[in-house]
């Protein structure tokens, strides 16, 4: 990071300092987030794992949050339509909006705002391993996967407001939360830092959805964070719907850990925003932890989507399966960097990674790169990552039983996500990709025309 | 209905087809035979409008319509159906929905509505009936995991869905045991009518017992090298290829 970035976001806390919620993240953590910045920098293109990230847009980011009220003058009609079955809980850049919220109605399960109830906002587990991490910077001695989560630091020095999830054991909630992000300020005037922290108890069953749009204005700056952690024999199935502005510049950081005989399933649909840079760390902490990492990404015209996960197998007989789906149309550019590491302890691994991407426009651009780190034996790694083009003998059987074009195409790109998005069985999601498709190949239509 | 005159056509350097020339009437079935290679399966190619051809000379209408200045999507509408030689695998794409896709493009080409989901279905049940295909098929991808023979018979299906004005079936006949080639067979000729025309592409005349031809070609070296009823396809059981191409030479 240069010295004026550092300097900038330095300047914009001191000037904010008093109105952030103490509950949220107290003043000393900030303080703490804010030095390890200032040492370890934002990251920039030259860094090992941001290569294809937008990260010019940060130079002209307003990086303190809007004031602390939430606005209350978004009418429901401008949000998306809730999902059936699940509990919405609405944060407007970044706060609670109690107003549009609704509450979740399981025993066992609770949603808090540490900002509006003023309880204490972390669980000890998320607070100790961010903790830690800060503690290993300010001694210098800054692990690279650490130096990934530098914008979830961000996230602290500015948070406003947490999405703080509580499943108790054994609680079975497989249809439950919504927790839906509102950016509605232009970067230039202020930025949204959307927090939400994930506590599952041993044993519980949960289906939540992570949703982030915009309202208002859509050339947003978002940051957010997200902390999950997923206790022994417990199942997440997080789904996880990017639908940022259109001109929006879109970060988040998710860590997550997964405790012994617990899976935990990720379901990313990236759609929205001009520039997505997404940073997964996932850690299999206890034996036979399975993950399953389900990405598909859908970017257009002049959009960046880029991706990197870290999957960390710690315990024995641990297993990770990732899927990750890109379409670049237009001028777009879909990067997704999967590093599997396999430690000292985890024997009887077992990790797949398959990466596609699919090129859909003239200019666009697929980058997928799977990474392999194994420091024991007797683990069973495969990976595999392919960028190419529409099946053109595809295309023609299409066109030949008399389909038209647009519409062949359209099926195929539907074909090449399949295998993940069957997986995403919240029918509402599957809408959205087919709805974004659709979108897209009217995009290029209208393009052409233009021509 | 089909006429190709003096039609020249070449993919990348290779020179396939030279010179030929075919008339095709409503109602009739002519059989396309030679060897390997000679250049079967590039007309049927060129017919349908498959990419990567060039055609330097030469012409093809249908119904007096210039065939070759349509695009294949545009071709399929106005009833010509190519049965693949290779049928492409498409997971992802379900059976069920590319043949409902492709009846309403046909139906939206004629200005008509789309077709009722519940008297498709009963259709294509039937359908898969003649062809003795498994209910199963109903839920898989395009041809995903069929064998050999269960392509072709789906080649014939979508046929007889679509109901096309000219089916060129290209090998639809190779890799079938007797009762798949049956099946195929009586496929064929429930279509038959004084409306339609087929061209049969095949390598063997076994098919052709079953579905009997008007009319025979043997095409050689890019050009058709002889003629004659049907007949003519016994004759080359009989004494193979070589004599046709020793004449032609
Ligand atoms: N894509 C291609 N590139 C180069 N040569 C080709 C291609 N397709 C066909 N050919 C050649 O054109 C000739 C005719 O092929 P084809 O029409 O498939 O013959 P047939 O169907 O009669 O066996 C063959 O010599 C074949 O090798
Ligand atoms: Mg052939």
């Amino acid at each position: 990071m240069t010295a004026a970035l550092a300097e900038k976001i330095s300047e914009a806390h001191a000037a904010v300092r008093d109105s952030l919620a103490p509950a949220v993240v107290t003043p000393d953590q900030r303080q703490r987030a804010l030095r390890a910045l200032a040492a370890a920098g934002l990251p920039t293109t030259r860094d090992e794992n941001w290569k294809y990230a937008n990260l010019r847009s940060l130079e002209r980011v307003h990086f303190a949050p809007s004031s602390p009220r939430p606005r209350t003058d978004i009418p429901e009609a401008a949000l998306p339509a809730r999902i059936e079955g699940y509990a919405r809980y609405t944060f407007v850049d970044g706060v609670f909006a109690p107003e549009l919220s609704s509450v979740v109605d399981v025993r066992g399960v609770s949603v808090t705002s540490p900002r509006s109830s003023g309880a204490h906002g972390r669980s000890a587990s998320v607070a100790t391993r961010m903790a830690a991490a800060l503690r290993a910077v300010e001694s210098g001695a800054v692990p690279a996967a650490r130096s990934d989560d530098r914008l979830a630091w961000l996230n602290e020095v500015f948070a406003t407001d947490s999405a703080r999830v509580d499943v108790g054991e054994g609680v079975d909630c497989p249809a439950c939360i919504e927790v839906l992000f509102v950016a509605t300020e232009p970067a230039q005037t202020a930025a949204s830092y959307p927090r939400l922290e994930i506590n599952v108890g041993a044993n519980a069953r949960l289906g939540l959805i992570e949703r982030h749009v915009t309202a208002l204005d859509d050339a947003n700056f978002v940051n957010a964070a997200v902390h999950v952690n997923v206790s022994a024999g417990a199942q997440v199935s997080h789904y996880r719907l990017q639908q940022a502005g259109a001109r929006a510049t879109w970060f988040d950081t998710l860590s997550a850990a997964v405790e012994k005989d617990a899976r935990y399933d990720l379901y990313v649909v990236n759609l929205g925003s001009l520039s997505a840079r997404s940073t997964f760390h996932v850690a299999l902490v206890g034996e036979r932890a399975e993950l399953g990492l389900h990405v598909v990404s859908l970017a257009d015209n002049l959009q960046v989507h880029d991706g990197f996960a870290l999957v960390e197998h710690i315990a024995p007989y641990s297993k990770s399966e990732q899927n990750v789906r890109g379409i670049a149309g237009g001028r777009a550019r879909v990067a997704f960097n999967s590093k599997v590491v396999v430690r000292e302890h985890a024997r009887g691994t077992d990790s797949r990674q398959s990466l596609r991407g699919l090129l859909a426009g003239p200019q666009a651009e697929i980058d997928v790169r799977p990474q392999l780190e194994i420091y024991t034996d007797d683990v069973r790694c495969n990976h595999g990552a392919t960028a190419g083009k529409l099946d053109d003998n595809m295309l023609f059987y299409l066109l030949s039983r008399g389909i038209e074009r647009d519409m062949a195409q359209q099926l195929l790109k539907w074909a090449f996500l399949e295998d993940v998005v069957a997986r995403i069985t919240v029918p509402e999601l599957r809408r959205h990709i087919e709805a974004s498709l659709a979108g897209q190949m009217k995009e290029t239509a209208a393009v052409k025309e233009l021509v | 209905m089909l006429k190709i005159e003096n039609l020249h056509a070449s993919v990348g350097d290779k020179k396939v087809l030279s010179g030929l020339s075919l008339e095709v009437k409503a109602g009739e079935v002519h059989a396309i035979m030679g060897p390997n290679g000679s250049g079967k399966s590039t007309l049927a190619h060129v017919l349908a409008g498959r990419p990567g051809y060039t055609i330097s000379q030469g012409t093809v209408t249908f119904d007096g319509r210039d065939l070759l200045a349509l695009e294949p999507e545009q071709r399929a509408r106005e009833g010509v159906f190519l049965g693949f030689q290779y049928p492409v695998e498409i997971p992802g794409v379900n059976n069920v929905y590319l043949l409902k896709a492709a009846v309403n493009a046909a139906r939206k080409h004629r200005g008509l509505p789309e077709v009722d989901a519940f008297d498709f279905l009963a259709l294509v049940r039937e359908k898969m009936k003649l062809m003795r295909m498994d209910e199963s098929f109903l839920s898989r991808g395009v041809n995903e995991g069929f064998s050999g023979g269960e392509k072709k018979r789906n080649e014939i299906l979508q046929m007889l869905v679509l109901e096309p004005r000219l089916g060129i079936l290209d090998e639809t006949d190779s890799g079938l045991d007797i009762d798949a080639l049956k099946i195929v067979a009586a496929g064929v000729n429930s279509l038959r009518g004084a409306e339609r025309a087929f061209v049969l592409v095949t390598h063997y005349q076994r098919l052709l017992d079953y579905v009997v031809p008007d009319h025979v070609h043997v095409l050689v070296g890019g050009r058709i090298a002889r003629s004659g009823d049907a007949s003519l396809a016994l004759e080359l059981e009989r004494r193979g290829y070589d004599w046709v191409t020793e004449e032609a030479a």
